[in-house]
């Protein structure tokens, strides 16, 4: 088993978009005998390249949603997830990240690293995924690989160095020289199938020794046995340098790079084995879980197929025959007819169909071990669900899911959108436990929330191209919150006598602020001086006062109610009029509890190259943030701030005018705050406004 | 009210230092001991008795990622103001936060003149002036002489006043002060104005203020909880 895991390779191909990662996956596809035929992203044929299933990539010619494939390359099993380019999909690619144990790291020969590289070099940089790099279009007019290298490693700051030099460049591109082996290689046949490999040209062969020279002693850092064997000047067997190599790059030391064409079809097949000879087998990663019944404290999981099953759910599709869930299974097995749980909800699932992803094309499997990635049929369950062998309480993701901060209301032109919106609203959600939807009470409307403008943003656009639903979107609001600051008595009486039975109630009792909790209610009644009968109305009548704050209308938390008085009539007494009588004594003292609005507060971390720190700094000044610090590493800086949210919208295109796009934000939740007395005057003047114009 | 409550707790009152004195431009104070002793904690202790007295703090770090800076003044804050109104002591950390900036370096990408091109940017684009900055973790034996005089004249210039936590071996430990005095050289004024020693006894830490030339001969000390790393209480004041 161990032998077997070592030679599974969980990769995933990150690059900036139109670098040529999804024609790259094609080739793999094609080389490994997934697939008979290659079509272009762009092709003439409009099939487009296999990976691309969603209909928006192959009309854009990008990839959006992951997709996972498996195939087999010599005697390695190579899962790749094909991940999204474009910075705004981040979801998307931090979660394929998540999963990964290795990366392919695309480039340009002629762009370099670019911005998106940079963006993705952080992402993998941040989930700890060593990776190896491939210079795409040397065929290119302009192409340059060496260049590329030192930009990887002054922008990038990888320890880079080629295991390749190519043979030729742009159109006289003819093969690749391989410095570990120290042979050319040839790519003969239609898609390159037929390798011919003879010896290096004498023209370039000097060149050749000299970046061999660079390629072993960067590697000797990683073996000492390398060390000895330069320093005897004995001669060095490929294994040898391979695994030295292979060291450097699973510690995340050392960046292996190839190079070559993949629209040309030169030089993946040494892409492929680069693969397998660099980057790790699940074994040589340290996965690690959330042990929930302590606190969420980390556990390492052992990745042997005998102990206990811990698998993610990592992506969810609607596929023709119903959800499919993409799965990752971290330790033991999910066998066919199996049961397991699912952590989150506590529910025992029976596993049903597995197949392997052949991008939208599968293939069945009765089982699916440790290390290895698969997909589920019919399996009730959200993204980033964790399944588990019974009794065992760990998870992969923490339990705890943010609130969402901003909402917007959307709303279908037609009947077929309607539905149609219906339908991606409900994938959505499933996909993403940050995403919520509901209906709102007061106008009817649709309202969607969520963490970000732009994750919102994502949202509509996939509704819009992968749904067809046309969608008329509102103005995105941001959840602001009530609370109290003093602590109110309170006495009312509630007596009403229209004719027929009465209504009367008396509550008396304390309203004070308390942290960390949206609503408490204490019954302090001795004596029955309310009925036992009506103490649960009088919490339902305080609750209800709670969703529209009385002050802006925004939702009250924070706020602790204790009884402790009170009074009721034998006749005209009831669970009504006791909840009328709360809800009159919560207006009675919510004024003179000074209430407060608060806003949310986002930790926004800003990654840019240092020369842009003063301007990305002085946007955030500007924004009412409040910087935290910041973090030199290389060329690149790190900001650290909390912004409120509402200060937020637009703030990707700001960053990305300022930096000229070589910066990107990530941003979370942080923690509410007491909206500025400037802020909160403008606010009341639109609430007035609301009001009076009724919407 | 809280804030006057807690200014009363500054350590380098307790030390005996002016402490208007202390935070005159250009000056430079030490914070020394051997590796381990609590030379950060009791920096932040001295940054945040400055942010009560609404100074902004620059605290620069040479060897901790910004989330564990932040931890330590949170933490010190936290214990500082354990026995006060929990909600009072949030507000009075949230004024306090927008008087700090943390600034932190990888060892290997830390030089003096990025350092000072970092300051001037952020008080040229009024993104932030510091008035006290706390630099932790540099390698003082490492600098070269002319560099630290370099960015006493820029504090001197800039009128702000620099701690730095100094890290003693063995060796040293019981002479920091000769230390400091290697890198003055002839043609300037001395380098350190203020230095503090921290000492681990037993079951505590002895905090004292070491003499200089030309500098009174009283040396005060007292003694910080290993435990909490908070003053338990003054001697020899």
């Amino acid at each position: 088993m161990k032998q077997t895991m070592q030679k599974v390779r969980n990769i995933g191909i990150s690059a900036h978009i139109d670098s040529g990662k999804t024609t790259l996956t094609e080739r793999f596809l094609y080389l490994t005998k997934k697939i008979h035929r290659i079509h272009e992203v762009r092709g003439k044929d409009g099939v487009g390249a296999t990976m691309d299933s969603m209909e928006l990539e192959k009309e854009r010619g990008i990839t959006i949603a992951s997709a996972a494939t498996y195939c087999q390359w010599k005697d390695h099993e190579i899962n790749i997830i094909d991940t999204p380019g474009h910075v705004d999909f981040t979801i998307e690619v931090e979660r394929a990240l998540r999963v990964l144990d290795g990366a392919i790291l695309v480039l340009c020969s002629v762009g370099g690293v670019q911005s998106q590289s940079i963006t993705v070099d952080q992402q993998m940089k941040r989930y700890k995924v060593p990776c190896i790099a491939f210079i795409n279009k040397c065929d290119r007019s302009g192409a340059d690989p060496f260049r590329v290298i030192d930009q990887l490693r002054e922008k990038l700051n990888h320890n880079a160095v080629a295991v390749q030099i190519p043979i030729g460049l742009e159109a006289d591109l003819e093969g690749i020289i391989d410095l570990i082996a120290m042979k050319a290689v040839y790519f003969d046949g239609e898609f390159g199938d037929d390798i011919r490999i003879e010896n290096i040209p004498d023209a370039l062969l000097d060149t050749a020794m000299e970046k061999r020279e660079e390629l072993v002693d960067a590697a000797s850092m990683f073996s000492d046995e390398l060390t000895e064997a330069v320093i005897e000047e004995a001669e060095i067997p490929q294994d040898l340098l391979i695994s030295a190599i292979r060291t450097g790059t699973i510690a995340q030391q050392l960046t292996p790079v190839v190079m070559g064409s993949a629209y040309k079809n030169k030089g993946i097949q040494l892409v492929l084995d680069a693969a397998n000879h660099f980057l790790p087998s699940p074994l040589e990663v340290d996965n690690e879980a959330l042990n929930l019944d302590e606190n969420e404290a980390p556990v390492h999981l052992s990745g042997r197929k005998e102990d206990p099953l811990v698998a993610l759910a990592f992506k969810l599709e609607d596929g023709q025959f119903g959800q499919l869930t993409y799965i990752r299974v971290y330790q033991g097995e999910l066998k066919k007819g199996d049961s397991c749980i699912n952590v989150r909800t506590g529910k025992k699932i029976k596993v049903g169909r597995i197949v392997r992803m052949h991008s939208d094309q599968m293939e069945e499997v009765d089982r699916i071990e440790a290390g290895y990635i698969g997909a589920l049929f019919g399996v009730d369950c959200v993204s980033g669900d964790t399944f588990t062998t019974s009794g065992l309480n760990v998870s992969m993701t923490s339990m705890h899911i943010p609130e969402p901060v901003i909402s917007l209301a959307i709303k279908a032109k037609d009947n077929a959108s309607e539905t149609s919106m219906a339908k991606a609203l409900n994938r959505f959600t499933k996909e993403d436990p940050t995403f919520q939807t509901f209906i709102s009470k007061e106008t009817g409307e649709t309202i969607i929330s969520g963490m970000g403008e732009l994750h919102l943003d994502v949202y509509i656009e996939r509704m819009k191209r992968e749904y067809k639903a046309d969608i008329i979107t509102g103005e995105p609001s941001v959840a602001y919150r009530e609370t109290i600051t003093a602590v109110t008595p309170f006495d009312y009486t509630h007596k009403k006598q229209t004719g027929g039975s009465g209504q009367y109630g008396r509550i008396a009792g304390i309203m004070e602020p308390v942290a960390d909790a949206e609503f408490v209610f204490e019954n302090k009644i001795t004596g029955g001086a309310i009925p036992t009968q009506y103490i649960p109305a009088c919490e339902k009548g305080f609750v209800s006062c709670l969703a529209k704050g009385p002050w802006m209308e925004y939702p009250v938390t924070g706020v602790k109610i204790t009884i402790n008085d009170g009074a009721a009539h034998s006749v005209d007494s009831s669970e009504m009029a006791f909840q009328a009588t709360a809800r009159g004594a919560f207006l009675q003292a919510y004024f003179k509890a000074q209430p407060v609005l608060q806003e949310p507060i986002m930790k926004v971390v800003i990654e840019t190259p240092a020369e842009f720190q003063g301007n990305v700094m002085g946007s955030l000044n500007q924004r009412r943030g409040i910087i935290i610090g910041s973090h030199d590493v290389g060329q690149i800086t790190t900001i650290e701030a909390q912004v409120p949210l509402s200060e937020m919208f637009g703030y990707s295109t700001t960053l990305r005018s300022m930096t000229q796009g070589k910066a990107q934000f990530t941003m979370e939740f942080s923690t509410y705050k007491q909206v500025p007395k400037s802020i909160l005057e403008t606010l009341e003047k639109k609430n007035e406004k609301k009001t009076k114009t009724g919407t | 009210m809280l804030k006057n409550q807690l200014i009363l707790k500054d350590p380098l009152s307790f030390l005996g230092y002016d402490t208007d004195d202390a935070d005159k431009k250009g000056r430079f104070g030490a914070v020394t001991s051997r590796a381990g002793v609590g030379k950060t904690a009791f920096l932040v202790q001295i940054a945040i008795s400055c942010l009560l007295k609404d100074k902004n703090v620059l605290h620069i770090s040479v060897q901790d990622p910004v989330d564990k800076v932040n931890l330590w003044y949170s933490e010190l804050f936290l214990s500082l103001t354990q026995a006060n109104d929990r909600k009072q002591s949030k507000q009075l950390w949230d004024q306090l936060l927008t008087r700090r900036f943390i600034m932190t370096f990888e060892t290997e990408s830390f030089d003096f003149s990025k350092l000072t091109a970092r300051i001037e940017e952020l008080r040229t684009q009024n993104i932030f002036t510091p008035q006290i900055i706390v630099l932790d973790g540099l390698a003082i034996e490492n600098a070269i002489p002319s560099d630290l005089h370099a960015l006493k004249n820029f504090a001197l210039e800039n009128h702000f006043t620099v701690w730095f936590s100094i890290r003693t071996h063995r060796h040293q430990a019981d002479d920091p002060v000769t230390l400091l005095k290697q890198l003055d050289t002839d043609s300037e004024a001395p380098l350190f104005d203020m230095v503090i020693q921290l000492l681990p006894l037993k079951d505590q830490i002895q905090v004292k203020r070491l003499a200089l030339d030309n500098q009174d001969n009283s040396t005060p000390s007292l003694l910080i909880d290993p435990a909490t790393m908070m003053i338990k209480e003054s001697t020899d004041k």
